[in-house]
């Protein structure tokens, strides 16, 4: 047989590549509902890291479980702080990265945004950003006390920030550590700082950035401020309610 | 026979080392070795890609037309590399995450065509596995070496356990930078070719 010919060649690649496409269809079908169980119940890991719990994260199951028997309600807050949705609790629905990046169009576009609230039995309210880090987004998740104005802790992520320098803000405890405990006011224009060359003491509402990862750093600012001022109005409700009490 | 198949497993850990005597396959040793883990895995994928791939291609070979025979490769290559990105992010997520873009750009690896071309495309399916597996191994126990320093030095961990930071070691910011990685390749190179004289060019 000649595979030298035109014929030949032309049906031969057809055919690799039909077969290879049915092969890679098949492979991404039946790995997908995996895959998407991964993917949620690392940002579950993520928000409940944040709000400082104590969890086994051992296995997806394990980091649901948790999530359902601590979390009191998640919903959803427009522009003026209004409830527009809730996430069904006990299915542990939340807004994966995805979501994030697309209400965070919205924000930047200054269309109508819903973004999620997640409150837990303890009192504990977590807030997520989003934005852009050197290399790719940046994103994460900031628990507040009830009153919106005390930060318990926090946990970030990003897509794909240099491992020991932007990486740090994922992989480096010390500045994630930094946040539990600092105010956030979100009636200021600039509701939170990360300083480089190290936050003035006594500031309670700024960090340290991180020494030779500055546009990540910068990133993780600009995210930060822009969410919390999403939030503002929400955040203001929240605060008035608490101090009726 | 014996001696023949010793000769292709052992030549390209050694004496055909894709990173070190072929300099193949360095840009993404400069990547992914700051840390052990990640650079564990990624020798590992690489060993399946490069074995798998040359397997089949070997299986292939006399079918091949020979005008379409690089695009018929990098099919097989790039599905290889999709199924393994696949099964890290189905079963090993936060590796997969660690690894991010780089399991994707072994389609991009020199080794893997480059083994197919030379050696699959004109053995038999079984020694053509042995041979990129191998390969797979040379380019692996390269990027393992330069990751260990690099962690070491650069965290004071190794697999993420403080070994040196425990000591009071303080932690040397080259090391995590990629052109620290070229450097200790080319200490490999040369601790290399001082021992085994023949790689030396006259």
């Amino acid at each position: 047989m000649n595979t030298n010919s035109n014929v030949y060649t032309v049906i031969y690649t057809t055919l690799i590549c039909v077969i290879v496409a049915a092969v890679l269809a098949f492979a991404s079908q039946s790995l997908k509902p995996r895959q998407d169980a991964n993917e949620k119940a690392e940002t579950i890991r993520q928000i409940l890291t944040a709000a400082q719990f104590e969890f086994d994260a051992s296995s997806n199951e394990a980091i649901l479980g948790f999530y359902k028997s601590n979390i009191a309600e998640a919903f959803l807050v427009d522009a003026d702080g209004q409830k527009t949705g809730t996430l069904d609790t006990k299915t542990a629905q939340i807004y994966g990265v995805s979501d994030l990046k697309a209400q965070n169009y919205n924000i930047k576009g200054e269309a109508d945004y819903n973004l999620p609230v997640y409150i837990f039995k303890n009192g504990t309210t977590v807030l997520p950003v989003y934005g852009a880090g050197l290399w790719g987004p940046v994103w994460g998740y900031i628990a507040l006390d009830s009153s919106c104005t005390q930060i318990a802790g926090a946990y970030f992520d990003h897509e794909s920030e240099t491992p020991g320098l932007g990486g740090k803000i994922k992989d480096d405890p010390e500045f994630r550590a930094q946040f539990a405990g600092k105010t956030v006011n979100t009636a200021d224009e600039v509701p939170f700082h990360i300083v480089k060359g190290g936050a003035p003491a006594g500031q309670t509402n700024a960090i340290d950035a991180i020494s030779g990862a500055t546009m990540t750093s910068k990133g993780l600012d600009e995210a930060i401020n822009i969410w919390l001022k999403a939030y503002a109005n929400y955040a203001a409700a929240a605060n008035n309610t608490t101090e009726e009490e | 026979m014996a001696q023949k198949l010793k000769e292709t497993i052992l030549n390209p850990i050694l004496k055909g080392n894709p990173i070190t005597v072929l300099i193949l396959g360095v840009c993404s040793s400069l990547a992914v070795t700051v840390e052990l883990k990640g650079a564990c895995v990624m020798a590992l994928s690489v060993i399946i890609v490069t074995g798998v791939s040359s397997f089949i291609c070997s299986l292939l070979r006399k079918t091949i037309p020979n005008r379409a025979r690089i695009i018929i490769q990098l099919v097989v290559v790039a599905m290889m590399v999709i199924l393994v990105d696949q099964v890290l992010k189905a079963f090993a997520y936060s590796i997969d995450k660690q690894l991010s873009v780089y399991i994707g750009l072994i389609i991009t690896n020199c080794i893997v065509m480059g083994r197919i071309e030379a050696f699959a495309l004109g053995n038999k399916p079984w020694p053509s596995l042995l041979d990129g597996v191998a390969n797979g191994v040379g380019y692996g126990l390269i990027l393992v070496i330069v990751a260990f320093f690099r962690e070491l030095l650069g965290s004071g961990t190794l697999f993420g356990f403080p070994v040196l930071s425990s000591l009071g070691y303080v932690n040397n910011g080259l090391m995590i930078l990629p052109p620290m990685a070229l450097i200790l390749i080319g200490c490999i190179i040369w601790v290399q070719r001082s021992i085994d004289k023949s790689l030396q060019e006259k």
